[in-house]
């Protein structure tokens, strides 16, 4: 083991790593291909069908060969932390949604549940249950859009139509529950916003009895489809230590070979309290992520069931916290307890205020680790808001997995890491 | 908990809601962290956030804070007062939040230093390739320079930008709404 | 499944359609058809007005949230293939109609109007959603206060997102206001100040 002084910036952490120097997240044309006068540099620009949003590429092409590759982003950059160190902790909530907007449930969750550990609140068991539920259904969702877009990307155009008929019906259970469709802002600091409405059980359950019939489906359109099998085996290797060494998480880790989801290893919600089942395959291709967000999209059909078998026993329970410091009252009790008046008062006007310090929870959202950092000086507003993205951290692994790979197969590794260019860009 | 006390440069331990924050030297951040990763196995790095600190305290916080146990009665200034955060060391804190990634007791922490308005943090590229684009995010949004990055440019905004948003004396910018205090 | 004679609303269906068969055509019918007969369209431009109308083709300008609910009116269950839209060009220059759908950012705002200048006349924007009309929740200094600023735009739609149904009512205007004689946007206006 080298001594901490002799490593220098450049060293790479171990030997057979991929991963390019100097910069990692660049990968540079060699000096004699460059001096052979046959390199095409190509700018996959930020408008471009199949890059998931605006992601800008500058690729350098020695024929169909990359040689050169660096990602351009803050195409989408909103100021989202900037805004919510303005709003109240109660007003923030609708922010988080919108940077990682195909996975907008886990966004809130994250945001919510780091304001709860600085509150130290309780939070009630059917919200939790309800949390855990919404959180699954909405990977099932953002699972749907990656296989929608990236599958129409290399050309199996059917299966975006087969994907979003499915991700309505996802979305139809969200607007039962919520009013929304997407961007639903349902948590609550302390819980949810409100309580589930009655015929939102059934319907779960028809659409969980219908979903794995519709992954099936998928399946037999893609799983052992010649051609699909040519264009993502082998294609976008990344090997577990360099998974690791580049912070990568969620199927792009697990398609690598290494067993780590948050949801089994630092529970969070009800997931020590459900079955399921992590899906890890070792060969860190595209064909292995897919696996992976296939597989995933059963089990989290299976902890949609589980949610509903302890959800239906729970009529009648709290849906928020108790704690009138910082969820407001019920509107009946306004009439007629003065304590209750000024608490709706103060939470409304002035907002509830949370305990000076600094807390990082960081949850399995569709796409790896989702954290949220936040910083509290003890008022109504954030200091400091900063969520960690698991997509800035997956477009990392582009120059690493491109290492010797075609232009075409480019398409097929970037859509494997499930970008989001709203949680890029933030 | 594992011993954390021969990590070089180190300051002090804060133990907060469950969390660990080790606070080290600026000087022999590069140092603690190869420690981190070598000694204690911290093989992943999450997340590299900056705060700016400036004008904390300068808005009190008055009176109830809101938590399930009540007013403390037994705490000072809590009873209408105006009670103001601690002060902090230096304008900037660089948070490195860092996970032990293995199958039995997986461990998260914060390494934590302070900078100064126009002092620089050392890259930890080196020591997690992942720090690549966070330590442009800082450099881009609060304007912490980094020393020894291969590649500072502006991430997230134009490459031809002036300032640095994310620090507390820029300003949030947008138009103004009419009839409408609020931001 | 057969009415069996029963009218709609005793079956529950009480659409104001039905509570008011006396209603009239909506305010933007109303000036549409007076707009008709002001302009006077002969009847080889109301032909090439049709023509357009019914085969618009978009560009693939999906930015943020707005995009996912813009690739569900193409799904199956909103599908505006029913309109002639479907296909979604991903040259600007084969395209007819810019959605914009998402926030634009100042750096994206440079890309955005070479999009639009690489479009050939005519040419239609559709400001989809909050942000593109209006800047959205983010009123700060990273995004643009209304792509109106930067290109001329027709049709506005609200929503955060939009539902699949506002987005196609926002084509569907486009498509009246475009047969009724409208000129397109950049003929009638410059950007905003």
């Amino acid at each position: 083991m080298a001594t901490v002084t002799q490593r220098r910036v450049g060293d790479p952490i171990y030997t057979q790593s991929r991963i390019p120097q100097p910069t990692p997240s660049v990968l540079t044309t060699s000096e004699e291909l460059r001096a052979t006068g046959d390199i095409m540099t190509v700018n996959f620009g930020p408008n471009h069908p199949s890059t998931h949003g605006v992601l800008r590429l500058i690729v350098d092409l020695y024929g169909e060969d990359v040689t050169g590759l660096e990602a351009v982003v803050g195409y989408l950059h909103t100021g989202f932390e900037k805004n919510m160190e303005q709003k109240t902790w109660w007003k923030c909530i609708t922010y988080p949604e919108r940077i990682d907007y195909v996975s907008f449930q886990n966004n809130e969750y994250v945001f919510v549940a780091a304001v709860e550990k600085l509150l130290e609140l309780e939070i009630p068991a059917k919200a939790t249950w309800m949390r855990t539920l919404l959180c699954e259904l909405n990977r099932i969702h953002s699972h749907l859009v990656w296989l929608g877009t990236s599958a129409l990307e290399l050309g199996a155009i059917s299966m975006f139509w087969y994907a979003f008929r499915e991700r309505d019906l996802v979305l139809d259970l969200f607007e039962l529950v919520t009013g929304e469709r997407m961007h639903t802002r349902y948590f609550q600091v302390g819980g949810l916003a409100e309580d589930i409405p009655r015929g939102f059980y059934p319907e779960a359950r028809k659409f969980c009895a219908w979903m794995p019939k519709a992954i099936d489906d998928y399946e037999t359109l893609l799983t052992r489809n010649k051609i699909w099998l040519v264009r993502t085996q082998g294609i976008g290797l990344l090997s577990a230590d360099d998974a690791i060494a580049l912070g990568q998480s969620g199927p792009v880790l697990r398609g690598s070979g290494v067993d780590w989801d948050i949801r089994k290893d630092e529970p969070y919600l009800a997931y020590h309290q459900v079955d399921f089942r992590v899906p890890v395959y070792p060969e860190g291709d595209v064909y292995a992520r897919y696996r992976v967000h296939m597989d995933e999209m059963r089990e989290s059909v299976r902890i949609v069931d589980q949610c509903l078998d302890r959800l239906e026993n729970m009529e009648g329970e709290p849906w928020i916290a108790d704690d009138r410091k910082v969820v407001l009252p019920p509107r009946e009790e306004l009439h007629t307890s003065m304590e209750s008046l000024i608490h709706h008062f103060k939470i409304v006007t002035e907002g509830f205020r949370v305990p000076e310090g600094e807390a990082y929870v960081a949850i399995e959202s569709p796409r790896g680790e989702l954290g949220c950092y936040i910083c509290s000086d003890g008022g109504p507003k954030p200091w400091r808001v900063k969520f960690r993205a698991p997509s800035f951290v997956a477009l990392q692994a582009a120059a690493t997995m491109m290492q010797g790979a075609l232009i075409a197969d480019m398409i097929a590794a970037v859509g494997s890491l499930d970008t989001v260019m709203g949680e890029v860009d933030r | 908990m594992t011993d954390f006390d021969a990590i070089p440069g180190l300051v002090e331990l804060i133990d907060a809601h469950g969390e660990t924050t080790i606070v080290v030297e600026r000087e022999q951040l590069a140092d603690a962290a190869a420690h981190l990763r070598d000694e204690h196995g911290f093989n992943f790095l999450s997340d590299i956030t900056a705060v700016d600190y400036l004008g904390w305290g300068d808005a009190g916080v008055s009176g109830y804070i809101g938590t399930p146990a009540g007013r403390d009665l037994n705490t000072p200034m809590t009873q209408g007062y105006q009670a103001l955060p601690q002060a902090k060391p230096k304008r900037f804190a660089m948070n490195y939040h860092l996970l032990a990634l293995r199958a039995t007791r997986p461990e998260r922490v914060r390494l934590q230093t302070w900078v100064d308005e126009g002092e620089a943090v050392a890259t930890l590229i080196g020591v997690w390739p992942t720090a690549d684009f966070h330590e442009r995010e800082a450099f881009d949004m609060m304007g912490i320079g980094i020393d020894g990055h291969p590649n500072l440019k502006r991430i997230l905004l134009d490459d031809d930008w002036d300032g640095h948003p994310l620090r507390k004396d820029y300003p949030l910018g947008g138009e103004p709404v009419r009839f409408s205090d609020a931001v | 499944m057969a009415l069996d004679g029963k009218r709609l609303r005793d079956l529950g269906l009480n659409s104001e359609r039905l509570l008011m068969p006396a209603k009239g055509p909506s305010n933007f019918e109303e000036e549409v058809n007076d707009l008709e007969q002001k302009l006077g369209l002969t009847t080889l431009e109301k032909a090439v007005a049709w023509a357009q109308t019914n085969s618009m083709w978009p560009d693939t300008f999906g930015l943020a949230c707005c995009a996912i609910e813009m690739m569900a009116i193409v799904a199956s269950r909103y599908d505006i293939a029913r309109f002639g839209m479907e296909p979604f060009r991903g040259s600007p220059r084969q395209a007819d109609l810019l959605i914009i759908s998402g926030r634009v950012s100042h750096k994206m705002a440079a890309p955005l109007r070479q999009i639009y200048d690489q479009m050939l006349e005519p040419k239609w924007v559709i400001a989809m959603g909050a942000c593109a009309s209006s800047g959205g929740m983010f009123n700060n200094y990273a995004i643009v206060q209304s792509v109106d600023k930067i290109v001329p735009v027709d049709i506005y739609v609200p929503g955060c997102p939009p539902r699949p149904e506002q987005l196609i009512e926002g084509i569907i205007r486009l498509h009246e206001a475009v047969k009724a004689g409208v000129p397109p946007a950049y003929e009638l206006r410059s950007v905003a100040k």
